[in-house]
């Protein structure tokens, strides 16, 4: 998976802060590998990542890694800054992915290289990885095309 | 249907006035707004022995404190500054939206533990802007948002927006309508915030926030207070203003999927929750509703809430108001007096308030002719949100 270098900004957007269940998201980042929490009991995919499993109550869980693919649920364009470290990347996308590995499995990230008037709810996307400084790489969007 | 079905009643409004950024201290609008709901009822603060609220300060991000008084009014510094802490017999507050404590208070008054009890709920509007992310680091669920700048409430609506509007094939122009009969609603409301119309075209040319979202899609914060005095509907019928009944009651337990706030198809599910509840707790059907209060703290819901509700399928929420349905002389009068996108921020005391305007017949220009039957609902259906029915006393 590629690795997408953050456009140079004058104050950082707020960074992700790894807690004990969150961490291994945050370290595959890092890795640029996309692992999401899964249920060892029923198989359950599970985002954000929780205490237990909310299909089957099971506390035994793990991260696995996924595709990095998922379709466009859905989308909006800010054109209003929601903080500092935004204010030079208006308008800016956040979309909502839908990864492949199970209905309903929502992801929320910014969607680079396209433009608003191109997203079209259920188009392919795939996962790249976004320095935001050299501590912190977070999963982004980009489309897949026809992939 | 509940055994106390109709035995409690709001029988006096109070608001302080409402505007941005005044001189006085919230709580000073506090005892104003629950000064007016009591002198509504013709009772007096010695006679008030219950109070809740939600003292929560919704700013996202910041790193100010919360002062009682000024950012919040929490009912034990409110009771205090009303000489009512040495006779009160109860006080709420909720984390959940203030309506949630609308319903702990009716549940007080039928227990038996209050007679009388104000629900109030008093905003500030922080200092700079309620989103602000200036913290150097998103902990807890905002980790997985405000990195990607999605930490402004509105584009949270923008998603559901969005995805409403490309599964049915809608643009904002559909709503148009809809927001400009809202605001001639306002003018109507002595508490309304805006004194000027808007047209059609002012709304799709309106500032964006978070596309779909637009400045007018949101309701406008406010300093100010509303309160709502209850009481049973033996004692309300003694009191000065006619009672409005309130017949039932719901809460959501319907939660986002973890890492989002909101999805539609979440809201759908938890709209349709929080309805089959209402109607299971009231003995009331869909068809028997004059006049629909329905949350509007972000319009996308107003549309939504009709649908949950039951009152259109999934997917005509829109028309219904894109076709005039919900304006003051449509099928179904939806927010008569403005919602919150006129009044303000007041997180869903507009829907109750105005529901009892309208069954007890005081809502002047904007009165539904006769209306029996008000639906309240409030917040986005799901987890915390919460809806009400309130009836004519006949």
């Amino acid at each position: 998976m590629e690795s997408t270098q953050a456009p140079a900004a004058t104050a950082l957007r707020p960074l992700p802060l790894a807690d004990e269940v969150s961490a291994p998201f945050w370290a595959a980042a890092r890795q640029g590998r996309l692992d999401i929490q899964r249920c060892t009991a029923c198989r359950h995919w599970i985002h954000a990542p929780a205490l237990a499993c909310p299909a089957c109550g099971s506390e035994e869980l793990a991260f696995e890694p996924v595709s990095g693919r998922g379709t466009l649920y859905s989308w909006t364009v800010l054109h209003h800054s929601p903080g500092p470290g935004f204010a030079d990347m208006l308008p800016l996308i956040v979309g909502i992915v839908e990864l492949a590995e199970q209905p309903h499995l929502l992801l929320c990230a910014n969607l680079l290289q396209v433009e608003p008037s191109a997203l079209r709810l259920g188009m392919p996307v795939r996962v790249c990885f976004e320095w935001l400084d050299s501590d912190h790489a977070v999963p982004q969007f980009v489309p897949a095309g026809d992939a | 249907m509940w055994a106390f079905s109709n035995k409690i009643a709001v029988a006096g409004i109070g608001y302080s006035a409402l505007s941005r950024r005044p001189q006085r201290p919230l709580m000073s609008l506090a005892v104003e707004a629950c000064d007016a709901a009591l002198a509504d009822a013709g009772l007096t603060r010695k006679d008030v022995n219950g109070l809740v609220t939600s003292p929560a300060m919704p700013r996202y991000g910041g790193a100010r404190g919360t002062i009682d008084g000024i950012d919040v009014v929490t009912p034990w510094a409110l009771s205090e500054r009303l000489g009512t802490h040495r006779h009160l017999a109860w006080t709420g507050s909720t984390n959940a939206m203030v309506t949630q404590g609308f319903q702990e208070a009716a549940m007080a008054i039928a227990s038996g533990v209050c007679d009388t009890v104000i629900v109030y709920r008093a905003l500030h509007v922080p200092q700079g802007s309620y989103v602000n992310y200036e913290s150097k680091y998103a902990a807890a669920g905002d980790q997985f948002m405000a990195p990607y700048g999605f930490s402004v409430p509105p584009s949270w609506a923008g998603t559901v927006a969005r995805r409403y509007f490309e599964l049915y094939g809608y643009s904002r122009a559909d709503f148009a309508r809809y927001i400009a009969d809202n605001r001639a609603n306002t003018l109507k409301n002595p508490n309304g915030f805006w004194d000027k119309p808007l047209t059609r075209q002012d709304y799709l040319d309106a500032r964006m926030i978070a596309d779909p979202m637009s400045i007018l899609d949101c309701d406008i914060p406010v300093d100010g207070c509303a309160a709502l005095l209850l009481t049973s509907t033996e004692r309300a019928r003694d009191l000065r203003c006619k009672p409005a009944l309130l017949t039932g009651f719901s809460a959501g337990t319907h939660p986002a999927p973890a890492g989002l706030p909101m999805t539609l198809d979440d809201i759908w599910i938890g709209c349709e929750q929080v309805a089959q509840r209402l109607w299971q707790s009231s003995g009331v059907r869909p068809e028997e509703i004059d006049t629909a209060q329905v949350y509007d703290g972000f319009a996308p819901f107003v549309y939504l809430w009709l649908e949950g509700l039951g009152i259109v399928p999934r997917g005509e929420g829109l028309a219904f108001l894109r076709d005039g349905h919900g304006s003051l002389t449509g099928k179904l009068p939806v927010n008569t007096g403005g919602g919150a996108l006129g009044e303000g921020r007041l997180h869903g005391m507009t829907q109750l308030a105005e529901s009892v305007i309208q069954v007890t017949d005081r809502g002047g220009e904007r009165q539904v002719p006769g209306a029996r039957r008000a639906v309240a609902t409030i917040s986005n259906g799901l987890t915390k949100s919460t809806a009400f029915i309130f009836s004519r006393d006949e």
